[in-house]
């Protein structure tokens, strides 16, 4: 069981939006939609694990943090998101880590 | 008994029947051997002091006696306080240090009898000259104060700022403030612990702050037993010491094992404080319950530590 991590992402969203429109109009099961999502857990996690490879560094000043279940969430300050190529400036940021070495994954909510 | 004790230059008159029971341990008697009991201890170069200045001479001769008896005893104690420094009892230095001022009136104060001071002082052990001049800084306190109520932590983690709860590691919810600047560790019993405050007022502040974050995530917290466990201060005597002459000579307090931790370990017993004393000269003082007692046993250390000065 892959984290469900990825789907309160813009990918995620647009996914389970369209998989909500699709059980409106009756063209899928609730049950389908699951497994779709499940599929999607799969394949982002496998997707980012093995097919990326750049690297982004990134520095601000920490609001808050928390730790609970296995899982850091911090809010961010004035961040910088540098690459070679560019860099990114954002007022705020949040960030949900889980652990990068455990098998399975928890849903966390 | 009770004439053993009215004779002996005690520090205390007993007030009553039963004061008289109650054994007297100075610090003094405890770190440098009783001076008062064990008139041995007291420097042997007093054998060749002019004591002529006692009020048994005649009122024309005393201030000229008096003047030249300052000025023996000035010579005196300054060629034996630079041999003397090496001895445990350093206290002896600066209560000799006084005499020649004690000792030498004006010309001009004639029939005036001068301000004498006795060989053996009975005022308290604290010399009548400096005090260090040094005031330890307060580093770190350490208290625990009781909610009064069971927390369910994994609610609070999820809810409350700056919050780690990782059970599987440690039972409780290690918070953090950043006014004043300090962690809490909050167990599921309601019991709380916080660390890292300057001062007992910060850490009290702070305690009443985490109180209040638990409080409004619901929890029906009170304030109960607020109590301050561990204090711990730092200064610097500004020079270098000998800590392996200070390990030979307070062998029952100290212990200084260089190959396992570079400074040396004093549990000092009146107030009973444990300091690190540092070749550099600088001091950590921990184990205290009040501020008091890091004062007091800085003010104890400081003349030991200036005997076990290095030589440079």
């Amino acid at each position: 069981m892959a984290y469900q991590l990825y789907r309160n992402t813009t990918l995620g969203n647009s996914l389970q939006e369209s998989l909500d429109e699709l059980i409106q109009s009756q063209q899928i099961t609730p049950q389908l939609a699951l497994q779709v999502l499940l599929q999607f857990d799969k394949a982002i996690n496998s997707a980012l694990a093995q097919r990326v490879r750049n690297r982004v560094n990134f520095r601000g000043s920490l609001n808050t943090y928390r730790f609970c279940d296995n899982v850091w969430t911090f809010v961010l300050n004035d961040v910088e998101f540098r690459e070679v190529t560019e860099l990114v400036k954002v007022d705020k940021v949040k960030i949900v880590a889980c652990d990068g070495k455990s098998k399975y994954g928890i849903r966390h909510k | 008994f009770k004439d053993d004790l009215s004779t002996s230059p005690q520090l205390f008159t007993p007030m009553s029947p039963y004061d008289v029971d109650l054994p007297i341990q100075t610090t003094e008697d405890v770190l440098f051997g009783s001076q008062f009991n064990q008139p041995k201890e007291l420097p042997t170069d007093f054998s060749s002091v002019d004591l002529s200045f006692l009020p048994d001479i005649t009122q024309d001769s005393k201030e000229e006696n008096l003047s030249e008896a300052g000025h023996d005893m000035q010579k005196e104690f300054d060629g034996s306080i630079s041999s003397r420094n090496e001895d445990s009892s350093i206290f002896v230095d600066e209560s000799s240090l006084s005499y020649p001022d004690a000792t030498r009136p004006s010309p001009e104060a004639s029939g005036v009898c001068p301000p004498l001071t006795p060989m053996t002082p009975m005022t308290p052990v604290t010399p009548a000259s400096e005090s260090s001049g040094i005031v330890p800084q307060l580093q770190n306190i350490v208290s625990t104060v009781n909610l009064a109520c069971k927390l369910d932590l994994k609610n609070i983690a999820l809810h409350a700022r700056n919050a780690e709860y990782n059970p599987k590691r440690f039972a409780a919810v290690i918070m953090r403030i950043r006014e004043p600047r300090t962690t809490a560790l909050i167990f599921s019993s309601g019991k709380m612990v916080c660390t890292g405050a300057k001062s007992e007022e910060q850490s009290r502040l702070a305690a009443r702050k985490y109180a209040r974050v638990v409080q409004k995530l619901g929890f029906p917290a009170k304030f109960l037993d607020f109590k301050i466990q561990n204090m711990v201060g730092s200064c610097d005597v500004r020079f270098p010491i000998r800590l392996e002459g200070l390990v030979l000579t307070h062998q029952q307090f100290s212990s200084y094992e260089p190959e396992l931790f570079p400074g040396l370990i004093y549990r000092m017993v009146k107030p009973r404080i444990v300091l690190l004393i540092f070749v550099s000269g600088k001091v950590v003082l921990t184990g205290a319950k009040e501020r008091s007692e890091i004062y007091e046993a800085f003010e104890n250390i400081y003349p030991i530590l200036k005997g076990f000065k290095k030589a440079s």
